[in-house]
């Protein structure tokens, strides 16, 4: 789903933020860049931080060579 | 913009209502500029065109959610556990002293008729410079007139906040 989509969903609904951010699939890369750009104080920055509660950025730490 | 650091006195707050059946949703409800802040008059530090205050209220009630929890006991361990399970808006019982022409009051007394009209209120803390404001939508669901021969006569009427449907704001 694209991020603008899931922010539409979120801003016309009167259900909690909560439970509809859980169902709504998308990228967390795409949310964290909308919300690097999202103004404070808007509803596309509050429904992005909803969004962006339940789809971290994740980054993966390289694991080391064993020794032997 | 940065929420005020202080201990806000009770009195300060006060009470707003939407004029207009058009309850926010509940991602607008957190948004001050342009959306809360029309419901909150210029003496709180809102712009107040979509609003009228219930000016004539005693107190502001207690607001926020209930408690809700279930307790399990483990056999062989020390202590229980609690766990928070599916809780209820707190409804608001409201005293305000009665002026049968009070553009607030009339809107309560027919939603209090209805039962079906929803809402959007707006608690507002203002300290002179900045508003935190507790929105959410409601429904009335009592409207009592209290005319007592030796005090001025009281409307007490109660708001049923909608499940889930609430936001903070500030400026």
């Amino acid at each position: 789903m694209k991020v603008a989509d899931a922010v539409e969903v979120l801003a016309t609904t009167y259900q909690s933020l909560d439970a509809v951010a859980q169902g709504l699939e998308v990228k967390a890369s795409e949310v964290a860049t909308a919300l690097a750009k999202a103004k404070p104080d808007t509803v596309e920055f509050v429904c992005l931080t909803i969004l962006a509660r339940y789809n971290p950025v994740t980054t993966q730490v390289a694991t080391p060579e064993p020794i032997e | 913009m940065a929420l005020p650091s202080k201990v806000l006195p009770g009195f300060v707050a006060s009470f707003w209502m939407q004029t207009s059946a058009a309850p926010f949703t509940t991602a607008n409800l957190a948004v001050w500029t342009a959306q809360v802040a029309t419901l909150v008059g210029t003496s709180a530090g809102g712009t107040g065109a979509s609003g009228t205050a219930l000016a004539t209220i005693e107190a502001v009630p207690v607001f926020g959610q209930d408690d809700a929890v279930a307790s399990f006991m483990v056999a062989g361990s020390r202590q229980s556990d609690k766990i928070p399970t599916q809780s209820a808006p707190t409804s608001m019982t409201i005293t305000a002293a009665w002026n049968p022409s009070d553009a607030g009051l009339l809107l309560i007394r027919a939603d209090a008729y209805s039962g079906l009209i929803d809402r959007t209120y707006v608690i507002a803390a203002y300290d002179g410079t900045n508003t935190v404001a507790y929105a959410f939508n409601g429904r009335v669901g009592q409207f009592q007139i209290d005319s007592q021969p030796g005090a001025e006569a009281k409307a007490v009427f109660t708001i049923h906040p909608r499940g889930n449907q609430y936001g903070w704001s500030n400026t």
